[in-house]
C-alpha cells in the first residue's frame, strides 16, 4: 500500500493511521468470494456435474470474481484519493443511475432478483466524480443483493432534498430490518469513517462503507442509512448542480 | 430406509446451492435457510438429522441459534457442523456444549468434506 509497516500502530486490525484500511478488514472481505470460487472450482475439476450446472456454476464463478475484483479496485481507487486526480462535474444522477442498472442486470438476474431505478423523469444534476459515484452506488446495490429477501427487487432512488439544493441517491432493499443496536453501530460507523470488527452486515467487515464514506467525502457528500421495517437505504446526498440556474 | 436429512443454514446463495448440490448427489436431502429465523421455521417443518451453519449470517449470527436450539429438548440433539471462514477462531471444545459436533473452515475445505462430515456426525 505504498507506506511501510513501522508507520502504522495498527496495521492489523484498525484503520492505518494514514486513513488507510485494515489489511485484516480487507483480506476478511475478500475472504468468502474467494471461497466460493474454490468450491466451484474444486467442483468442476471433479468433473460429476451435469452440463447445465456446469454452465451455471461457471456464470457463477464469473460473476463473483468481478464482484471481488470490484472490490480491490475500490480499495486501489481509496487509497489514491489523496492524489486528487479526479474531477467533479456536472452529472445527471437518471443516466448515471440507467448505466449502473444495466452493469449490475446480469449479477441479479444470476441471483433472481431484479434491480430498478424509481426516479422522477427529469431530476436535476448533480456536482460529483463519476467514477467514485459509480463506484459508490455498486457498492452500496452489492449490499442490498445480499440482504434483499426472496425475489425483492433492490431500488435505486433519486430525490431531490432542501429546496433543490440536495440530490439523494439511494438504494433500497427489502430485506430484514437491520436490528436498532446494529443500526447505531453502523451509523457510527458511517460518521467515523473506519472499518472495525463490528459488522454492518455480520459476514461484513464493513470495508465497502468505508470506502464509500471516503469517495464521498472527496466529493463533499454526505452518506448515511435509513432502517425500514422491512429493510434499509443507504444513501447519499450531493450538491444539486446549479448550472441550468446560470444559463 | 428413510432419507437423512439436512439443513444448510447459510447466506451466500450460491455457497448453500453448492453444499446442497454435494450433498444430493451423496444421496442426503438437503434444505437451505438463508438466515437464522427461516432455520428455525425449518427445523420445526423437516427435523433435519443434521444442520450446517455458518456462523456470520444476515441478522442473527449463528450463535443465537446455537442458544436456540439448547433451549428445547428435541432440537438441543441435532448435530451442528459449523462451516465458517472464522474456524481458526473457533475451538470445538468451547461449542462442543452448544451441539457444535465438527468445524469446516470454508477457506481450505474440499467440496466432499460437507458430506463427510455429515456422514461423521450421523454415525
Amino acid at each position: 500500500m505504498g507506506a511501510t509497516t513501522g508507520e502504522h500502530e495498527q496495521f492489523y486490525n484498525g484503520p492505518l493511521n494514514d486513513g488507510l484500511p485494515s489489511i485484516v478488514a480487507a483480506a476478511h472481505e475478500l475472504k468468502s468470494p474467494l471461497a466460493l470460487m474454490r468450491q466451484l472450482s474444486l467442483m468442476l475439476e471433479e468433473g460429476n456435474v451435469p452440463a447445465d450446472d456446469q454452465k451455471r456454476m461457471l456464470r457463477q464463478i464469473s460473476l463473483t470474481s468481478e464482484r471481488a475484483l470490484r472490490l480491490t479496485s475500490d480499495l486501489t481507487r481509496s487509497v489514491r484519493l489523496s492524489d486528487a486526480l479526479f474531477t467533479l462535474e456536472p452529472i445527471n444522477p437518471q443516466q448515471l443511475c440507467e448505466d449502473i442498472v444495466r452493469e449490475l442486470a446480469p449479477l441479479f438476474n444470476a441471483h433472481n432478483r431484479d434491480v430498478k431505478l424509481v426516479s422522477k423523469r427529469h431530476p436535476l444534476l448533480l456536482v460529483a466524480n463519476r467514477d467514485l459515484l459509480r463506484r459508490i452506488i455498486m457498492n452500496f446495490s452489492d449490499n442490498a443483493l445480499h440482504y434483499a429477501e426472496g425475489d425483492s427487487a433492490v431500488e435505486i432512488r433519486i430525490a431531490t432534498l432542501k429546496a433543490g439544493n440536495i440530490i439523494r441517491l439511494g438504494v433500497r432493499d427489502y430485506g430484514p430490518a437491520i436490528p436498532i443496536d446494529t443500526l447505531k453501530t453502523l451509523q457510527g460507523k458511517l460518521a467515523n469513517c473506519a472499518p472495525t470488527p463490528v459488522h454492518a452486515r455480520p459476514q461484513s467487515s464493513g470495508l465497502g462503507l468505508y470506502i464509500s464514506r471516503q469517495f464521498a467525502d472527496a466529493m463533499n457528500g454526505h452518506i448515511g442509512v435509513t432502517q425500514h421495517r422491512d429493510g434499509a437505504t443507504f444513501y447519499i446526498d450531493l450538491q444539486a448542480s446549479h448550472q441550468l440556474s446560470l444559463l | 430406509m428413510k432419507t437423512p436429512s439436512v439443513l444448510i443454514v447459510e447466506d451466500d446463495e450460491w455457497l448453500a446451492e453448492q453444499h446442497q448440490r454435494v450433498l444430493t448427489i451423496a444421496g442426503y436431502k438437503a434444505t437451505v435457510a438463508p438466515h437464522a429465523i427461516a432455520a428455525i421455521q425449518l427445523i420445526d417443518e423437516i427435523h433435519p438429522d443434521a444442520i450446517i451453519l455458518d456462523v456470520l449470517l444476515t441478522g442473527n449470527t449463528a450463535f443465537a441459534l446455537l442458544h436456540e436450539l439448547q433451549s428445547y429438548g428435541d432440537t438441543g440433539s441435532i448435530p451442528i457442523i459449523l462451516c465458517t471462514n472464522l474456524a481458526s477462531e473457533l475451538s470445538i471444545d468451547n461449542l462442543k456444549p452448544y451441539g457444535v459436533k465438527r468445524i469446516l473452515d470454508k477457506t481450505t475445505m474440499a467440496p466432499d468434506d460437507v458430506v463427510a462430515a455429515v456422514r461423521n456426525v450421523l454415525l
